[in-house]
């Protein structure tokens, strides 16, 4: 098959696939990772070699207009609106699941200290689209509902962080073999990862700003923003930062200087969902299938610590920001699902650990799939307990 | 020439606590639904509400703060088969469907700088506002035509 052929099939059939899904009250998400799966080299092999060799390059674009638009949560209005609960209880599960998977792969399963702080990173995650799609088909109502929203709103962005951060302490532990300045090394090269991503982010987003006075059309504005976003990628690629911390900056600063910001995030959302299924199709596409049987014992880890983290972290967040106690006790449950930004990661872990990156990969694709299927079931079953829906769905 | 030489200055404003009866009552006579400026005791300009915040009332809550949220499906609205009864005329208020992040327009800014932000933000009302904020007119891009008909005396 050709690559455009493939294109045009990978599309079409994503199409049919997330319509089919549907019936049965499952995301879009999960549905064009199934079909990864089934149409990738593991399985029927429908899927280019051109197109696979792209998912790197996919990936990275996919995950720099991720968390583009995930900094607009940066705002000072909307911090002041999500209210002290939901900072407290977004930032504790992240964290929780971050530490106790690292701690957990480093002292039980005896994994060297980066591959573990790969895993715990990826964990943080979570998939507001699962979720949300409960939230929706109960017409959930409540407290405990919107503190559910404002978390998953906000917590892809405290992952990509905590993403940022582990993986600049993974690469220069990676490069370095151990040496008296060992420690010292370490610290500055993240902190330039960070710090530099934080100065690229600001001045792409002043110039950004600044230039976009010129612009006269809704097509002007289109071509203008993605391309300062690619460059802004790009630039961060070149000089060895974090992509996607360049690219949350971008947006976050972008958002608190420009008097009308919101035009720029719009104006990509018209061109970002054929690129999300190819995203998602390919991540399905990558899974290795001849390493899943060896991942026994990690893949199940991985599966129970994270949701551990996850529980006991915003339970935590609760106590602290003195939520009701259905919100410390169900919370937790309902932020199962991973997909997007887990997977996004996993793949930049790939793509910078190719020898050990492959089993983090395939242990991702793997859980997510898992997640995805009986999440929805917790975030339900933490619904009802809060008492914000009754049993029977919304008939629509 | 700037843009409040060339506005409407009687404009019909709401406040967040109308409820979507009385909304629906105020344009029962228009011949579509207009764009609606939402304001404060003092008349400061604080949302709007158009005809596509309207329709939102057919579908489940979406919070604002969830727009930002990668790869969420989108939910198709039908609206024949919304299941509402006649309180809901009482329980949605203005505030609830209104719009906080809007395009609004300057009174002095001058009628070029308001067409091209109009044509860029794909808008063809937009509300004036003076310096505080306060809203004090309401221009469309018909306005900003009529003006330029008017300048090479197509009309008088």
């Amino acid at each position: 098959m050709n690559t455009i052929l493939g294109l045009g099939f990978i599309l079409l059939a994503g199409l049919l696939s997330a319509r089919l899904i549907s019936k049965i009250k499952f995301p879009a998400v999960t549905a064009y990772l199934a079909l990864g799966i089934i149409i990738g080299p593991a399985l029927f092999k429908l899927v280019p070699k051109d197109i696979l060799d792209a998912s790197g390059l996919i990936s990275n674009i996919v995950l720099g207009l991720i968390a583009f638009s995930i900094g607009q949560n940066f705002s000072r209005d909307n911090f002041r609106k999500i209210g002290k609960s939901v900072i407290w209880i977004s930032v504790l599960e992240a964290c929780g699941a971050w530490i106790l998977v690292t701690l957990t792969f480093l002292i039980i399963l005896k994994q060297p200290f980066y591959i573990s702080l790969l895993f715990g990173a990826i964990a943080s995650a979570t998939a507001p689209a699962a979720t949300v799609m409960v939230i929706r088909e109960y017409r959930a109502k409540g407290n405990f509902t919107d503190t559910l929203l404002g978390v998953v709103a906000i917590d892809d962005a405290w992952c990509l962080i905590i993403f940022a951060i582990s993986l600049a302490i993974s690469q220069a532990i990676h490069s370095q073999i151990l040496a008296t300045s060992f420690l010292i090394k370490v610290f500055f090269n993240s902190i330039f990862s960070i710090f530099g991503a934080f100065v690229l982010g600001g001045v792409v987003a002043i110039s950004l700003s600044y230039l976009s006075k010129v612009l006269r059309t809704q097509t002007e504005l289109l071509i203008f923003t993605l391309g300062f976003v690619l460059l802004n990628i790009g630039i961060a690629i070149w000089l060895h930062l974090s992509v996607l911390l360049a690219t949350l900056f971008l947006g976050a600063i972008l958002v608190n200087i420009d008097k009308s910001p919101f035009k720029f995030f719009d104006s990509l959302k018209t061109i970002d969902s054929p690129l999300f299924l190819l995203f998602f199709v390919l991540a399905g596409a990558n899974l290795e299938i001849g390493i899943l049987p060896k991942l026994g014992l990690i893949g199940l880890t991985y599966l129970v610590f994270r949701i551990i983290g996850k529980v006991i972290g915003a339970s935590l967040g609760a106590r602290i920001s003195k939520a009701p106690e259905s919100i410390k006790r169900y919370l937790g449950l309902a932020l199962i699902p991973q997909a997007g930004v887990a997977l996004g990661c996993a793949l930049i872990a790939k793509s910078d650990f190719p020898n050990v990156g492959g089993m983090i990969f395939t242990t991702i694709i793997a859980t997510t799939v898992i997640y995805e299927l009986f999440g929805p079931l917790c975030t339900r079953y933490a619904l009802q307990k809060a008492g914000d829906i009754t049993v029977e769905p919304h008939p629509s | 020439m700037q843009i409040k030489e060339i506005m409407l200055k009687e404009v019909i404003s709401v406040k967040r606590s109308t409820n979507l009866r009385q909304l629906l009552k105020i344009f029962a006579k228009f011949h579509i639904f207009p764009l609606v400026p939402v304001v404060e005791e003092d008349n400061r300009l604080v949302g709007i509400v158009s005809f596509r915040n309207l329709t939102n009332v057919f579908q489940p809550p979406r919070p604002e703060i969830l727009k930002t949220v990668p790869f969420l499906d989108e939910e198709e609205e039908d609206i024949f088969k919304a299941d509402f009864t006649e309180e809901i005329g009482d329980l949605v208020v203005v505030e609830d469907i209104m719009e906080t992040k809007f395009i609004s327009i300057q009174e002095d800014a001058s009628l070029e700088e308001a067409f091209k932000s109009m044509k860029l933000h794909l808008k063809e009302e937009v509300p004036v506002v003076d310096k505080a904020g306060r809203l004090v007119g309401i221009v469309g891009i018909f306005d900003i035509i009529r003006q330029v008909f008017r300048q090479k005396g197509v009309i008088k």
